[in-house]
């Protein structure tokens, strides 16, 4: 028995378009934001959900932590079907919704951890500590009694996902938790994330466009796209599918003289620089190198993988989202 | 029933965080009483009306001091649907008809309270024939206050029937807009019941508007007996059982077909 399991979920909306002429018929169209998406996650997994907008990534969330319901389809988290026995099935997750607010606007975020407190039944000095272990990762200490709206973007951000966990789900459901947040404070989101994970064992799904995220964190990927589920395993292999390309810039002395590299790769200049990116598959490191030094006197070479970000454009471009 | 509390309290702090606005609330409608108590005032001159001008001044002032219970204001709540924020709502371990009633309960006492207050000192320091009068008897204010509460539970469940209407208008306007019009109009906010033809009060008193602050009021001037209090709560308890059921069904139908749509 996994911890969440899903078969066969079906969720579409109807979106009323006005028409190009006119102003009052309008056009209904039928978006089938999830086609037949079915899996299964274990315990104290770290799982990535990617894909482009409007994959369905966010609804499947959605019906997930409870919030919609499905056309069709069953779903069992943690022995509960979200839809039908939502207050029970909620008070054992978290959720961040990274573009949306949960904390009060106005009042000091304290007061509104004090509600959540309440709401979720957290015993007292449960609490206490469990606030004082989370405001100390996410930098919050100093805020705690700053209402929201004065808070900048990041900090907002570090408020909520507080908010998110201070009852300690078993589960949390994470939609672009790094939004805006910068360098410093995304690699100790991160880390307490990690941390989150390993030693309490909480199961997190996390969704985002941002694939450093992925990859420092899930060992697992989904890929979603047109409302249907196009991969289910580990990220390297996945970019290993993609990564087939390699990139070298090198500098020479003199003009070089290229006309021994063969045809398939290809030749970019950019100022003094030489780009030449080719498939190690066709032709192979050792002798591409070799070709290059035997084309002039080299003032400096480095080699490039490509770039995650990419690789998953080139992934999407061939999947044909 | 602990949640629902700490919300109603929430729902207070905010409404504390601006005092400016409360203030500035508060002389408006001072102001106001006062612009209407001289327009009553310039009437009786003409042609005294069944009613003595110092119940009126009375009417006036506790219409006054609670109007913040009439209006239907949660804009926070509603920009909540509006945005789709309300997603947030539906991942927390609680009723949400419970926990809206919760925050509009809040908001129409509090808000009230924290004006009625200093209004009705002034008002009690105003001369007679303008400020106003005691009560009938120390059981009229006490049935006074008992018709104040059923009738604020009475409009807690009404609003949140619009709430759970304007879940399928998305934009609410509209309906807060015919519904402000009803409930000033029929409250007794706008001219006095008491001074509506006597044919229409008949109707009138028994819609839920009057239940709010009209009944109350009459109980409080004596001008409905205490041996007719009875039938008042009565009647706001009847209202008071049909806004729920009607609510708490709208917002069970809600819940299962809502749907947020992006991010």
């Amino acid at each position: 028995m996994h911890f969440i399991e899903v078969e066969h979920l079906n969720k579409s909306f109807t979106v009323r378009k006005k028409r190009e002429k006119g102003h009052f018929l309008r056009e209904k169209t039928v978006i089938h934001a999830l086609q037949d998406v079915s899996f299964s996650i274990d315990k104290g997994e770290l799982v990535g959900y990617i894909g482009p907008n409007g994959a369905g990534k966010s609804t499947s969330v959605k019906i997930l932590s409870g919030i919609l319901t499905p056309d069709s389809g069953c779903a069992n988290v943690g022995g509960f079907t979200p839809w039908k026995d939502r207050k029970n099935h909620v008070q054992h997750i978290g959720v961040v919704f990274g573009q949306r607010m949960q904390l009060w606007w106005d009042v000091p975020i304290l007061d509104s951890y004090q509600l959540l407190r309440d709401i979720y039944k957290v015993e007292r000095n449960a609490f206490e500590k469990r606030l004082e272990e989370l405001a100390d990762a996410l930098d919050l200490t100093s805020l705690l009694h700053t209402p929201l709206r004065l808070m900048s973007l990041g900090q907002r951000m570090r408020a909520e996902l507080c908010g998110s966990l201070l009852h300690s789900p078993k589960l949390l459901f994470l939609d672009e938790p790094t939004i805006g947040l910068d360098a410093v404070s995304k690699l100790k989101l991160r880390e307490f994330l990690q941390k989150e994970n390993k030693e309490k064992g909480t199961t997190i799904l996390l969704t985002t466009h941002d694939m450093e995220d992925i990859a420092a964190l899930c060992s697992r990927v989904m890929v979603l796209g047109h409302g249907k589920k196009l991969y289910d395993g580990h990220l390297p292999e996945l970019l290993a599918r993609y990564d087939t390309q390699r990139t070298i810039n090198v500098r020479y002395d003199a003009d070089p003289d290229f006309s021994a590299l063969p045809d398939s790769c290809s030749l970019q200049k950019d100022g003094d620089n030489y780009i030449i990116t080719y498939a190690p598959e066709t032709i192979p490191t050792a002798e591409m190198l070799a070709l290059l030094q035997k084309a002039g006197s080299m003032q400096e070479m480095t080699a490039q993988s490509q770039n995650i970000d990419h690789l998953i454009a080139r992934m999407y471009k061939e999947m044909d989202l | 029933m602990r949640k629902y509390l700490s919300t109603f309290l929430m729902r207070w702090k905010m409404e504390i965080q601006y005092r400016g606005a409360a203030l500035g609330g508060i002389v408006c409608q001072m102001v106001f009483g006062l612009i209407l108590i001289a327009l009553y005032r310039a009437l009786y001159l003409g042609s005294p009306q069944a009613m003595p001008l110092s119940s009126i001044c009375t009417y006036v002032w506790l219409q006054q001091a609670f109007f913040r219970m009439l209006l239907s204001s949660d804009n926070d709540l509603m920009d909540k649907i509006r945005t789709g924020g309300i997603a947030y709502e539906l991942c927390r371990p609680v009723n949400l008809y419970g926990y809206y009633y919760a925050r509009i309960g809040a908001m129409k006492l509090m808000g009230s309270l924290l004006r009625a207050v200093p209004m009705l000192l002034f008002a009690s320091l105003l001369p007679a024939g303008w400020g106003i009068a005691a009560p009938a008897s120390l059981p009229a204010l006490l049935c006074a206050l008992m018709g104040l509460g059923l009738g604020l539970l009475c409009m807690c469940a009404l609003e949140n029937i619009t709430m759970g209407i304007s879940m399928r208008t998305i934009d609410f306007r509209g309906f807060q807009a015919l519904l402000n019009l009803l409930m000033t109009t029929f409250s007794g906010n706008i001219l006095p019941l008491t001074l509506f033809p006597e044919s229409w009060q008949q109707v009138v008193q028994l819609l839920p508007y009057a239940q709010l602050l009209d009944a109350p009021i009459r109980l409080y001037t004596g001008e409905t007996p205490l041996s007719a209090a009875g039938s008042t709560f009565l009647i706001q308890l009847i209202w008071l059982g049909i806004f729920l059921a009607i609510g708490i069904h709208l917002w069970q139908k809600n819940t299962r077909k809502m749907i947020v749509q992006g991010g």
